[in-house]
């Protein structure tokens, strides 16, 4: 800015320089008394110092620059004059020309009258122009292209390029796991020597990516029953006579024990048999009324009796004499206790042979008693434990009545569901505990209405 | 006395377990997703001693826990997966509320899934655990396969859980393992050996379906789920210990492809192939070409008596493997046909079907070779002179009997002797029922006595010749095989016949005097006993004897009823 204003004053200066208002020229000739101010501060060098013939000079210039694109005095002489050489034929093909191209090409005048006239350009914004992190992007490009240079690709070039090398060769890259119910999965050796750990144990211990020992005791069956519990001889298609009939005895002594238990519960649960009957309520109905009297004047009696009951606080106390006579017997009893001891451990001696039979009795006790606990303990262990709200429910057995047996393989009829022996097979081997199916229970009522447009039909 | 004073339940018992619905919060999972995170891991609920001091004073029922398997169980990665997938449903299901379609495609495809590899891995540290604890996986899956592919659970499931049955049959046919059978009400039992372990499954007849209500599926949905994947890789390793290809490839596939014409009847292209294995007609094939077993174990020593007696053991295990080598097989529409083809080729036979009835059927009904025609119904039309139409049954008997029973108590329409169980091991003195003693004469080769099927034999002599044939071919058979069992027994030192001879006279008199003293000394010992111990003894014995009469008794009724049936039968037999 600074040169070209240089520019502009020393174009000024020179002796050619032709100002367009000359009438500036003699108002500046007009010389005034020079005030005196001090002129140590900045301020009063604007305050007094007269700009006001370089203001006009620069205005001149500008306007000059406006009107004409550039100052007169330095324009060619083409540029500003033109010789007149009368009229020419040109402008009647000129206007031809207009006339064909038709009103759409002449502009509007309200626009030509908005057109800018100044030659000068408007300034540029320069902040539409300017990128936001164009050094850091600029020097991102600039790594970008070295390692290019050196043959490192970026990430996603790589996958880019081995996607596209997948889809050539008709692989996908991209390993979706495979659902573990896909008929067609892949198996392989499991339980190799050379199953390869991938890295560094302490890696993974630190990612947590390793994977933590089962402890043994998890490897243990909760149960020793064995996974398929095979049915009974009884249980064949075309079963030996007493193999079926042994079969049929113990399901029917399971059934009759069934069956008494629900007896049992019946019994219990038993209405008390007297019902109801017509004499029964009048005679309830009338109890009060008749033998009233009769039981009204016992009543008093017994409430006085009843009142006298539970210990009363009128002890007497005791005197000195008896209680030196209770503490001398309390000693007397001490003392023959001791004695009575003294000689029974003496006789003992002589009881020797029947003390040490009855040791030997009790020795004996334990011994079975720890072989019956262990028995029962190995019991226990092909038993179904209790592991929640409800107990295991044994399965009925599966029984084919004699008339019901299939005389062939073609004609039989299977009896009972695998599913469910499966099922209860695992609850009793305690690998699950036995459950009920959750019923729905609906907290309120439902409430039924008609609709509207049902009513309106009826 | 110092110290600060002990609270009750911060200590001991009541510290070392936890209950479910705390244990269900210290993971953060619904109960629905803990379950199934037990039952992955295998953590068991555990009934705690002293209920009441673990419940803190309260006597309700509830289900607890080792806080320690808790805490095992908190490392578990799966148990991320678990919240992952429960976060993944509720965004699935806004999508689906705002009908964000496109939305709801990615996240389907990006669905959260869990491997179940690590656990099996953990759960059973070898390959043997693994083989221990396969029944269940076995009838859990053979169980599954067979459900109707309705909704009760996913349709891939069922898939795969057929898939793993199939591959697991053609493992027990190529390796011939298979043991016994019992056909009962419920459904076939199977036994097999493999690697020296007993595996017991059941697989349920087919089309024998209703839904239990008081099944839990999605507990049994998530037990499938584990049981597979262990299977799978149990049939892995068992196919490479077999050199058989994994996942199973049909042995000599040319011969199947010409024969490919009226597969689509039956299948669709893409699935004609596992239908072909599932029909279990043809072998597998190997990685490596089979070696014959025989040439390995040429190199015996003869010299030690233990030694051959585990010989023997083994060559008839090897004759039992091989039991229906050589048979032929036609099978009638109306026998079950997957169980009976399993048991035929573990054993060595060759079997088709009619080509209408199932895919992968090997030859025609008019085959001349065939040996055997397994009909389940009692008349026949038409009938080839050249075979022996019987029932199913005798099948799976000649299995548990391990040896060709006689075929004339399985003809057509005939009463079937009774299908006896062949998991019963009876203990001595026990009853033993009269149709197994006559099956544990056959098995040693005694001829059996039977006075009924000598006269019937008689009066059916002029009707077929060749079967009278085939039973002296029988009967040639069991002499050898009595010749046998003599040498044998004389091998032992046991006396068949009362023969005096100067050479055998000690040896004899040692053992009776051997015996006497041991009789003796005995008899002293009882004599000797004090009073309780005689007593034990005395009831003990009593006991031992109350057994034995029980059984005789039961041998007894059992003979009554049969004479009471006998006339019976045999008007039967002469009206048909």
């Amino acid at each position: 800015m600074a040169a070209v204003r240089k520019h502009k004053r020393v174009a000024a200066a020179q002796p050619g320089f032709l100002p367009i208002k000359s009438s500036l020229d003699g108002n500046s000739s007009v010389i005034k008394r020079r005030k005196r101010v001090n002129k140590n501060k900045k301020k009063s060098w604007n305050r007094f110092s007269d700009i006001q013939d370089v203001e006009e000079f620069l205005d001149d210039v500008r306007l000059q620059e406006r009107a004409t694109g550039g100052l007169i005095a330095e324009k060619t002489d083409d540029t500003l004059f033109f010789v007149d050489t009368g009229e020419t034929d040109e402008k009647d093909t000129q206007e031809q020309t207009t006339v064909k191209k038709g009103k759409h090409s002449k502009p509007l005048r309200i626009d030509l009258i908005l057109q800018p006239d100044s030659h000068i350009q408007a300034p540029k914004n320069v902040l539409a122009f300017q990128q936001p992190n164009a050094k850091k992007q600029r020097r991102i490009s600039e790594r970008a292209a070295k390692l290019a240079a050196m043959g490192v690709l970026p990430r996603r070039e790589k996958l880019l390029q081995l996607r596209s090398a997948a889809a050539a060769s008709g692989l996908s890259v991209k390993e979706h796991p495979v659902a573990n119910n896909n008929p067609d999965r892949a198996f392989y050796d499991l339980w190799s020597a050379g199953t390869p750990e991938t890295a560094d144990p302490y890696y993974l211990e630190q990612t947590k990516k390793k994977l933590v020992k089962r402890p043994d005791r998890l490897n243990e069956k909760p149960s020793v029953l064995p996974a398929v519990e095979v049915i009974a001889p009884g249980g064949s298609y075309n079963p030996d006579f007493f193999s079926h009939q042994d079969l049929l005895r113990e399901a029917h002594e399971v059934e009759l024990k069934k069956q008494k238990a629900e007896e049992k519960l019946a019994r219990q649960l038993a209405v008390n048999e007297d019902k109801a009957t017509e004499e029964s309520t009048f005679k309830e109905q009338v109890e009060g009324l008749i033998e009233e009297e009769e039981i009204e004047p016992q009543e008093p009696e017994g409430d006085t009796e009843d009142t006298v009951m539970g210990p009363t606080a009128t002890q007497e106390k005791k005197t000195e004499k008896q209680r030196k006579k209770e503490k001398a017997q309390r000693i007397k009893d001490l003392q023959r206790k001791v004695e009575r001891q003294v000689i029974d451990k003496q006789q003992q001696l002589f009881q020797l042979r029947s003390i040490s039979a009855s040791v030997k009795k009790q020795e004996q006790r334990t011994e079975m008693r720890q072989a019956q606990r262990k028995v029962q303990q190995e019991a226990q262990k092909s038993m179904p434990r209790r592991l929640g709200r409800l107990k295991f429910q044994t399965p009925d057995l599966d029984v084919q009545l004699s008339d019901e047996l299939a005389s062939s393989l073609r004609s039989l009829k299977p009896e009972g569901s695998i599913l469910k022996d499966r099922f209860k097979s695992l609850q009793k081997r305690n690998i699950i505990e036995p459950r009920e199916r959750a019923r729905f229970n609906r907290k309120y009522k439902l409430k039924y209405s008609e609709k509207r447009a049902f009513r309106e039909i009826e | 006395m110092g110290g600060l004073q002990k609270k009750k339940y911060e200590s001991g018992s009541a510290t070392n377990y936890i209950s479910r619905n705390k244990a269900r919060k210290k993971l953060s999972l619904s109960l629905a997703d803990f379950r199934r995170l037990c039952i992955l891991k295998g953590i068991y609920p555990h009934e705690p001693k002293h209920k009441k001091k673990v419940n803190k004073g309260s006597t309700a029922p509830r289900t607890f826990y080792l806080l320690k398997d808790i805490r095992f169980l908190l490392h578990e990665p799966i148990v991320g997966k678990f919240r992952e997938y429960k976060i993944f449903v509720r965004k699935l299901r806004k999508a689906y509320g705002k009908a964000e379609w496109s939305g709801v495609q990615r996240m389907k495809e990006n669905k959260p899934a869990y491997k179940l590899d690590h656990i099996i891995k953990e759960r059973y540290p070898t390959f043997i655990d693994a083989v221990r604890d396969v029944d269940d996986a076995l009838s859990m899956c053979f169980l599954f396969s067979t459900f109707a592919r309705t909704g009760k659970c996913h349709v891939q499931t069922i898939q795969l859980c057929r898939r793993l049955g199939v591959e697991w049959m053609n493992y027990i046919i190529a390796s011939r393992s298979l043991r016994k059978v019992f056909l009962s009400i419920k459904g076939i039992y199977y036994q097999a050996e493999v690697l020296g372990q007993t595996i017991t499954w059941i697989i349920p007849y087919q089309f024998a379906h209703d839904h239990p209500t008081d099944v839990d599926y999605r507990v049994m949905a998530t037990f499938t789920e584990l049981y597979t994947t262990l299977l799978g890789f149990v049939n892995f390793r068992l196919y490479q210990t077999l050199n058989l290809v994994y996942p199973p490839k049909l042995d000599g596939q040319g011969e199947f492809s010409l024969k490919s014409e009226c597969e689509e009847d039956y299948a669709l292209e893409s699935e004609s192939y596992s239908e072909k294995l599932a029909a279990l007609s043809a072998s597998l094939a190997r990685t490596v070409p089979s070696v014959e077993d025989e040439e390995a174990e040429l190199d015996h020593f003869p010299a030690e008596g233990l030694n051959t007696k585990k010989k023997k053991k083994k060559k008839k295990k090897k004759k039992n493997k091989k039991l229906f080598e050589g048979l032929k097989f036609f099978l009638n529409r109306e026998v079950p046909r997957e169980s009976l083809a399993f048991v035929i080729r573990c054993f060595g036979g060759e079997v088709s079907w009619d080509k209408s009835l199932c895919i992968g059927s090997t030859y025609d009904e008019t085959d001349e070779t065939i040996t055997h025609h397994i009909v389940d119904r009692p008349t026949i039309d038409k009938q080839y002179i050249n075979r022996y139409y019987i029932q199913p049954q005798w099948v799976y008997d000649c299995v548990n009997g391990k040896i060709l029973l006689p075929v004339e108590e399985y003809f057509l329409g005939v009463t079937l002797p009774p299908h006896l169980s062949p998991f019963v091991e009876e203990s001595e003195g026990d009853y033993v029922p009269p149709e197994k003693l006559k099956l544990l004469a056959l098995q040693k080769g005694e001829k059996p006595p039977e006075e009924d099927e000598e006269e019937e034999e008689e009066e059916d002599d002029e009707d077929d010749e060749e079967e009278d044939d085939q039973s002296e071919d029988e009967d040639e058979a069991e002499d050898e095989a009595s010749l046998a069992e003599m040498e044998e027994k004389r091998a032992q030192g046991k006396s068949l016949s009362v023969k005096v001879t100067p050479g055998k006279v000690k040896p004899e008199n040692r053992m009776r005097t051997e015996q006497e003293e041991k009789a003796e000394e005995k008899r002293l010992a009882i004599m000797m006993m004090k009073k309780r111990e005689k007593y034990l003894y005395d009831k003990i014995m009593f006991g031992k004897k109350r057994h034995v009469r029980e059984a005789n008794k039961l041998a007894a009724k059992r003979k009554a009823h049969d004479d009471a049936n006998k006339p019976d039968k045999k008007k039967k037999k002469k009206k048909c």
